[in-house]
């Protein structure tokens, strides 16, 4: 599904962003894109949701294509809600099917099912002035799998939430994408969310962001966030992908 | 009615009743001149009798006619210039001393050449509540459309909004809160660049008819003149507030 081979981009011709970056992102799988702030992790994200223009020469494909704004394959979500205060709950869910063409009563009875899904049946005509960050965020979420892409990119969306919030809505994603068949790429700093939600884990050093491990999750599907706490495989695998993110600092410092 | 509703509303009543009394009791006693002061009572007579007078009502019209078509033409002329600004910043850096220097410039001095344009009628009126509309019009809306949020405008991108879905889905509501505070200023200056106009000269308006009673001592009926201005720009604002809750509900 994504496909980054041996990328390497500057914004200003002096300094690395990402040197020698590959990826590779099988359909149907959940990959955790992991590391510390500024390492290229976003850049990497935008690249692929065709956000940012590829230097002329490297090669990245998303399902197939140079990525491209607008495509169909992808669905893209911000750290930040990023919900349009002028729109009720239900038009903010239903916002990229009608970009992308749905006529609007089909776009909002999409949206009104997912909007149940992510447990806001009754909530349709709120404005998100009326809804907690949580509520606002499961909104985000319905607008992005309202969408029938089958990527989505997705950019620590649950970075900004209280803990016991995050792992609710953390749930709520394993919940949808185990429904939806989805792959994803996930953007995180959060090495515990990476592992629980995550088939691979793939970690990047600090600037310039490089690839230096990809660890595979061994946990099996259907999974659950409270679960997880007392399994010694999240524990292990936790510790493991905390050591190659000392690495790459080491890696980066020396 | 809420008591504090009530309460303030009183106190603003004994207020202006103490005031208005002082003021006919110095008038009357001859503590101030009447002829250059005026009082309460002639006020109040002179605004009775100019009720029931058609002039009033026909120069009203003719200045709120000149008001709303100046702010028409002043805020679609700007909100066109400033989407052009935002969409082409070579095109505003290129305007920029240009547009400064005619905003600095004291627009009431342009009458006499509007005058010359567009003559003693609602041509000039109209032009200088344009030229004072115009610019605060504009830099609200490049402020507004600047400030739009990036998080927006990144979602709407990447799901590869066509430029009119960016306009009139993301940008325009987005600017919509920032613009309508320079849309209500607009409105207060239209009213001040038109009445202004017809002060200096003018066949018809409030301002004529103001001008007009200054030139004949006419003080009560002057005082009269700047209620009926005063009520006037309270119930612009009260307008334009009724229409922001109404579009702006979501804030």
């Amino acid at each position: 599904m994504i496909d980054v081979q041996h990328i390497d981009l500057s914004f200003d011709g002096t300094q690395w962003v990402l040197q020698g970056v590959d990826l590779h992102v099988k359909s149907g799988e959940f990959v955790a894109l992991a590391g510390p702030s500024g390492c290229g992790k976003t850049t990497l994200l935008n690249l692929c949701a065709g956000l940012l223009d590829l230097p002329p020469g490297q090669r990245l494909q998303v399902a197939g294509q140079a990525p491209k704004l607008g495509s169909r394959e992808v669905a893209y979500m911000l750290a930040r809600d990023s919900l349009f205060p002028w729109l009720n709950a239900l038009d903010n869910a239903a916002f990229g099917l009608k970009v992308r063409g749905m006529p609007i009563a089909e776009a909002r009875d999409r949206a009104a099912k997912m909007l149940k899904q992510v447990g806001l049946g009754g909530f349709e005509y709120r404005m998100p002035k009326a809804l907690s960050h949580g509520m606002r965020q499961r909104v985000a979420l319905a607008r992005t799998f309202a969408m029938p892409s089958p990527l989505l990119l997705m950019d620590e969306p649950f970075g900004s939430l209280d803990a016991q919030t995050k792992l609710q809505l953390q749930d709520l994603l394993l919940q949808l994408c185990q429904e939806g068949n989805r792959t994803v790429l996930f953007v995180t700093h959060d090495l515990s969310e990476a592992v629980a939600l995550a088939d691979r884990v793939v970690v990047m050093s600090s600037r310039p962001g490089r690839i230096v491990a990809d660890v595979t999750v061994p946990l099996e599907r259907p999974r659950s966030i409270r679960q997880l706490q007392t399994n010694e495989n999240f524990h292990r695998t936790y510790a493991q992908v905390w050591k190659h993110l000392e690495e790459g600092w080491v890696h980066h410092e020396g | 009615m809420k008591a504090d509703t009530l309460r303030t509303l009183s106190h603003h009543a004994v207020f202006v009743s103490v005031v208005l009394g002082l003021w006919e009791w110095a008038a009357r006693t001859g503590f101030i001149d009447p002829s250059f002061l005026g009082s309460p009572l002639g006020i109040i007579g002179f605004t009775l009798e100019n009720l029931a007078n058609a002039r009033l009502w026909g120069d009203l019209g003719y200045t709120l006619m000149a008001v709303f078509s100046s702010f028409f033409i002043g805020s679609v002329a700007a909100m066109a210039t400033g989407l052009a600004f935002v969409t082409w910043p070579k095109l505003e850096a290129f305007c920029e001393p240009y547009i400064a220097a005619m905003n600095v410039l004291p627009r009431i001095a342009l009458v006499p050449l509007f005058i010359l344009w567009f003559g003693l009628g609602v041509g000039s009126k109209i032009a200088l509540g344009v030229s004072l509309t115009f610019f605060i019009v504009l830099s609200t809306t490049v402020a507004g459309i600047r400030g739009v949020s990036q998080d927006h405008i990144t979602l709407t991108r990447s799901l590869g909004a066509s430029s009119q879905q960016m306009f009139f889905w993301v940008t325009l509501p987005g600017a919509v809160p920032v613009l309508f505070s320079g849309l209500r200023l607009g409105l207060i200056y239209a009213l001040l660049g038109v009445v202004g106009a017809e002060v200096i000269a003018s066949e018809r308006g409030l301002g004529q008819q103001l001008a007009y009673l200054g030139s004949t001592f006419n003080v009560n009926g002057v005082w009269s003149l700047l209620f009926d201005l005063a009520l006037i720009g309270v119930l612009i604002m009260k307008l334009m507030n009724w229409v922001e809750r109404r579009l702006l509900h979501w804030q």
